[in-house]
């Protein structure tokens, strides 16, 4: 058993994202948040999606799963679930956290699965070369949206709030430290967490760059804000002029999912994995 | 061998198919066979349904046309079935539902006895709804059944609901005995036994199969005819170290169960076709990543919503071709009740040790309908198969998960938490660590590993069963619970033998050509259309059939009509 360091969690894969990319920061935070948490290596696992956040897995020595596009979360569930006693972390884009897989991160906040759910946020489907995500803004022309596109942004934060989500947090991968600090806190947070990453897409996204976001985000902390209360994080998340950056809302009292099932009070399922069964009783009930 | 035939009419609501599960619960108690068939529209209150069952001193594994008994709660219920009655047919019509005319009755050959079968229970519990306890009494009297049997099975029935619930209940059984007994004497008389039998559905049966396969986590979204697997281990969670979780969707049930497999618990999901496909990419995934996996496939006629309560054979090759890209599978196909437990528990075993996806593929016919079948042993003991074993992690992590050196494409896996076993489970394809590669050599490498599983697998599947005399001058071919109403052709008639395939893929070539050589005259029967089962077999051994038997219209086969078909 040996503890996650900078050394050890090196893949012998160079990434091959972008010059530039925001993944390059989100990546450094992540293995920094690792390390600093001084977690055996063989207790977490990374989950991904697919996209060039999901690319990610190549570049990481960990257990790893590498999902489908979207499913990402349905993994780490039934992962967590098998075993409480792990870390389980997902890496996914916006396409695949609130596009095709929204679905599971309704469900996995609403069930409060103790897995931490980090969204590289880049506004843009960069991987398939640059069409419109769930995050574009109203009116934007993409490859996909000639004209210009018809919909609203989705909002994940309040997204993630309506769901009864227990932490959610917005950082900035301009920002490093915050988001270090942002990802040991969901991981430490027993419960689901939300950590959405805003993050530029040189390639694709000629409007969300690294100059517009130092102009647009502002620091909640340094505010004074607190993140405990519903209603407060609500109306941060809905603010666009500026965009706040931060922990929005945390709620430790809740129970996580795997702590209100029974089956798992002493052991985790694996442990509980039984050479010997007994039928006996389910066969009483049918004689 | 005797057998008797019995059955019960009414609406959705009037408790039928509790009766009759009871019905043929009795018989197994008195040490005979029984089988129970339920019929049913999508709806929860109204509409015609139906429970019959078919009990004998022998084995019994169908349904049957022929009536003994007809219980008709209304008319509607007596008029569906005019057709089942013959001459030595009891009807025992519920009057309160409006007197028979004699119109109704004209195509009536049995002896109809007209009984107050609501106001009986009302007389016993004050409301309508002890009806199907009365008609339990009737049953109990008109066969010559134990009757404390009987009052202990509604005890059964009642059970946690109270005293005075069980005590009215009993009197309601008795209006109807006493009744019945005052018009007729009865058919027979028969004796309490001991017996080892169970008596389940297939649901349950598989339920059962993968308990005794370890399983710990099952994640499901409801869809008939598969829900009811789903609720029975549901209510395992008390006994047992498993998980049961309802989901949001069926692409949410794959996922979780991919996710619970890989970090080293034995996994399961359950659908029918409609459910199914939304998990077609799910399975591609378990393939690629060589995630063990065991799928409980429940048909029902398509296509898209199709008929929700009936049976079907229409998705086989749906089932063969699903997910993209090539991988391996195993796609079993059980027929009687055992069966269904039996390789349910198997399934586990081949999902673990060659990492692929396993399907149970049963329908609406199996997978709801009762049937008795010996008891187990309850005692079983699960191996764990091809697994990296701690002291087998070398400490310089060197562990290499999809490993090459592989034999018949087995690498042994790791699982998080071990130390020195990190590896990447990867949707991309990938090198032996797991790493994603573009490799043209590694792709083709990769890929051939994979397909050896093939080479162990034909080794261990499930071989083809020829049931009935070896000689017979007319070989019927089958997959499936279509067996089940074979092996009761077989017992009408020395003129038939019957060839089952309980696993269709891979295909057992050497052994069907083997038995189908032997044949005189080969007729496929299935329950679909096109003759997926016929494309199949003609795909790997080159025999056509020249007759076949195929039915698509939601119903099962009876053997009545096979026997008939053969005779003209």
């Amino acid at each position: 058993m040996s503890n996650i360091t900078q050394q050890s969690i090196q893949s012998p894969i160079t990434p091959t994202w972008c010059p530039g990319c925001g993944n390059f920061g989100i990546l450094g935070a992540i293995k920094q948040a690792f390390v600093q948490m001084a977690m055996p290596e063989e207790n977490l696992v990374v989950v991904y999606g697919v996209g060039c956040s999901g690319n990610m897995a190549d570049f990481n020595r960990v257990y790893g799963f590498h999902s489908l596009h979207g499913r990402a979360i349905s993994n780490a569930m039934g992962i967590k679930m098998a075993n409480h006693k792990l870390k389980v972390i997902v890496v996914a884009g916006e396409g695949d956290t609130y596009g095709e897989g929204l679905n599971h991160l309704i469900s996995a906040a609403r069930g409060n699965h103790d897995i931490t759910v980090l969204v590289h946020n880049n506004q843009t489907y960069s991987l398939t070369t640059g069409q419109s995500s769930p995050t574009t803004f109203k009116g934007t022309a993409t490859k996909s949206t000639p004209d210009g596109l018809i919909e609203e942004p989705m909002n994940p934060l309040t997204m993630a709030l309506a769901a009864h989500a227990g932490y959610v947090a917005r950082a900035y991968a301009g920002n490093m430290a915050q988001l270090i600090n942002l990802v040991k806190a969901a991981l430490n947070h027993e419960g689901f967490a939300l950590v959405d990453v805003l993050q530029p897409c040189p390639t694709f996204n000629k409007v969300n760059t690294y100059q517009w976001f130092q102009q647009k985000v502002y620091d909640l902390d340094k505010e004074g804000y607190q993140p405990y209360d519903q209603r407060l994080a609500w109306e941060k998340a809905m603010e666009t002029e500026k965009i706040p950056v931060g922990l929005f809302y945390h709620d430790p009292s809740l129970l996580a999912y795997h702590k209100h099932l029974s089956q798992l009070e002493k052991q985790s399922l694996l442990e509980q994995r039984a050479e010997k069964i007994s039928l006996e009783k389910p066969f009483q009930a049918f004689v | 061998m005797m057998k008797w035939n019995w059955k019960i009419a009414g609406q959705a609501g009037e408790g039928v198919m509790v009766v009759s599960r009871m019905v043929a619960q009795l018989a197994k108690r008195h040490g005979l066979y029984a089988f129970n068939y339920l019929e049913y529209p999508s709806l929860i209150k109204g509409g015609h349904q139906t429970g019959q069952v078919l009990f004998s001193d022998k084995p019994v594994f169908s349904q049957q046309r022929e009536l003994d008994v007809l219980i008709a709660f209304g008319k509607a219920a007596f008029k569906e079935h005019v057709k089942e009655i013959t001459k030595k047919t009891i009807v025992i019509y519920n009057q309160n539902a409006g007197d028979l005319t004699a119109e109704d009755t004209n195509d009536c050959q049995g002896k109809i006895i007209n009984l107050p079968l609501n106001e009986f229970a009302r007389r016993a519990t004050k409301t309508k709804l002890a009806t199907n306890t009365v008609a339990f009494g009737i049953t109990t009297a008109i066969f010559g059944f134990d009757k404390k049997v009987s009052l202990s099975l509604v005890s059964e029935a009642f059970v946690g609901k109270g005293e005075e619930v069980i005590k009215t209940n009993h009197a309601a059984f008795m209006l109807g005995y006493e009744a019945i007994l005052a018009e007729l004497s009865p058919l027979h008389e028969f004796k309490v036994a001991t017996d080892n039998q169970v008596i389940t559905t297939g649901n349950e049966a598989v339920g059962l199969g993968a308990l005794a396969g370890g399983v710990q986590f099952y994640s499901a979204y409801p869809m008939t005819p598969a829900s009811a697997a789903m609720h029975f281990l549901a209510d395992q969670q008390k006994n047992y170290p498993l998980i049961v979780k309802h989901v949001e969707d069926e692409i949410a049930a794959i996922n979780q169960a991919i996710g619970a497999s890989y970090a080293g618990v034995r996994s399961m999901t359950g659908s029918s076709g409609g459910g199914f496909a939304l998990m077609v990419e799910g399975l591609s995934l378990a393939g690629i990543t060589e995630t063990p996996l065991v799928i409980l496939y429940g048909q029902r006629p398509g296509p898209a919503t199709g008929l929700p309560t009936w049976t079907s054979q229409a998705d086989l090759q749906f089932i063969l071709r699903a997910g993209h890209g090539e991988f391996q599978r195993v796609v079993l196909t059980p027929g009687t009740i055992a069966e269904h437990y039996e390789l349910t528990k198997l399934a586990f075993d081949l999902a673990e040790k060659y990492h692929i996806p396993v399907f149970i593929v049963s329908d609406k016919y199996a997978l709801e309908s009762h049937q008795t079948w010996q008891q187990p042993p309850t005692e079983v003991e699960v191996k764990k198969l091809s697994y990296m074993a701690d002291k087998d992690l070398s400490a310089d992590d060197s562990y290499l998960r999809y490993s090459l050196e592989a034999e018949d494409g087995i690498s042994p896996r790791s699982v998080p938490g071990q130390p020195h076993g990190l590896y990447i489970s990867n949707s991309y394809e990938h090198d032996p660590s797991g790493y994603a590669t573009e490799d043209a050599d590694m792709t083709r490498q990769q890929t051939e590993k994979r397909a050896e599983k093939y080479n162990g697998l034909i080794k261990e599947i499930p071989q083809p069963e020829l049931i009935g005399p070896k000689d017979a001058p007319t070989t019927f071919v089958c997959w499936g619970s279509t067996v089940n109403v074979l092996k009761d052709l077989v017992a009408m008639t020395d003129k038939v033998n019957v060839i089952h395939l309980p696993c269709v893929w891979p295909f057992p070539s050497n052994a069907f050509i083997e038995l189908a050589a032997k044949a005189q005259r080969l007729v496929m029967v299935e329950g679909n259309h096109t003759g997926q089962g016929e494309q199949l077999i003609r795909q790997e051994t080159g025999i056509t059939f020249k007759e076949n038997l195929r039915r698509f219209d939601g119903r099962p086969f009876y053997a009545e009509d096979i026997l008939n078909w053969l005779e003209q």
